[in-house]
């Protein structure tokens, strides 16, 4: 194969030629899938040299691990899934050293967001698109990772409940509480941002 | 106020994770109950704000840069296999035909004292001399030669119906 014909080959016929051992159609393979790697790594990391880190050593087990690779399901999507489980691997390890506070006991049942009234006014709305992504950001970085994992999981990586509460190993139950007390802390941060930014 | 089990079934609908029946039961239920309403809009909004947002976030390093890590890491774990190489690979296959040539083995030398034992060259040969009661055996292999003779002889104790008594 000869560099235009890398550039110009489907994904498929890429992983063909990386299973034979062509480390240049995995080159290409990388450089195509890099970002939304490293963006799910960065997701759940919330750290930018962790999340290179994890996407590289991501990469590597993905050429380790071709030969098993069948593709029932995409590439992108294959490869997705080794990040995730090595940035959750990583959390759990940090998650031993840090000890649990009584914030993110509350946390876990839901905390007083539960309890908080709707927020009836989209934070969101009339923002430009960066300023949305930079408050996101800042939200997000807020949030336990436990519930950024879930939410992340269901709103990017479009698994369903019983999917995330195999791949975090707990119960549907967990998922689905996880996920509300994300969403609402989201949304109560976004509005405390906007209020913030308005003054 | 919304019961937590409601507010969680309220999310289900949301992302379709309820039955038809259940979807449908929230359906009804949600023109009649405003706060319900506004739980929803809001799940909706925050659904909306995170839609996408991914996208933005870019690898902070060249393509040659993250591929050279890569690269070498690849290389690195790969001279565990390769530099063993042709060694590190027949250790690798004869552990694994290990077990079924120590069985081979095994029957070999199981076949081979047999056949020293039992074989036909080595096999003592029996030979009975006539009318004498005795009995020859002969091992070629250990070069001995045994001979049982029987007392009385074999064609006198056919005679002698009292066995029994040793006078």
């Amino acid at each position: 194969m000869s560099k235009s014909d890398y550039s110009s080959a489907e994904d498929k016929a890429l992983v063909r030629a990386a299973q034979q051992g062509d480390m240049e159609a995995f080159e290409e393979l990388v450089a195509r899938h890099r970002d939304k790697i490293y963006a799910r790594a960065y997701s759940m990391m919330r750290n930018e040299e962790e999340a290179t880190d994890l996407s590289q050593e991501a990469w590597v087990k993905g050429w380790q691990r071709l030969s098993q690779f069948q593709g029932d399901s995409s590439f992108g999507t294959w490869m997705t899934r080794i990040v995730i489980n090595l940035c959750l691997d990583q959390l759990r390890k940090q998650k031993r050293h840090r000890t649990e506070s009584m914030e993110e006991l509350s946390e876990e049942s839901g905390g007083v967001e539960r309890q908080m009234p709707a927020v009836v006014v989209n934070p969101t709305a009339g923002l430009e698109r960066a300023e949305l992504r930079q408050r996101i950001d800042r939200a997000l970085g807020q949030l336990s990772y436990e519930h950024r994992t879930v939410l992340v999981l269901h709103e990017f990586e479009e698994l369903e409940y019983k999917e995330i509460a195999k791949v975090m190993e707990c119960s549907i139950g967990t998922v689905m509480s996880r996920l509300f007390y994300a969403r609402r802390k989201m949304a109560a941060l976004l509005t405390d941002l906007k209020k913030e930014n308005s003054k | 106020m919304i019961n937590h089990e409601d507010q969680l079934k309220l999310q289900a609908y949301l992302d379709g994770e309820l039955s038809e029946a259940e979807a449908s039961e929230v359906a009804n239920g949600l023109a009649q109950n405003q706060e319900a309403a506004a739980l929803l809009a809001e799940l909706r909004h925050t659904q909306g704000a995170l839609a996408g947002f991914e996208e933005h976030i870019k690898l902070p390093e060249s393509r040659e840069f993250y591929w050279s890590k890569i690269q070498r890491q690849i290389n690195a774990a790969q001279p565990a296999v390769d530099k063993g190489g042709t060694a590190g690979l027949f250790l690798l296959r004869f552990r694994r035909l290990l077990v079924p040539l120590t069985g081979v083995a095994l029957v070999a030398v199981a076949a081979l004292i047999t056949l020293r034992e039992f074989g036909p060259e080595s096999v003592a040969v029996e030979t009975s001399l006539a009318d004498s009661g005795a009995m020859v055996y002969h091992d070629y292999s250990a070069g001995a030669t045994f001979v049982w003779l029987s007392y009385p002889a074999d064609n006198e104790m056919a005679d002698n119906d009292d066995l029994d008594t040793f006078d």
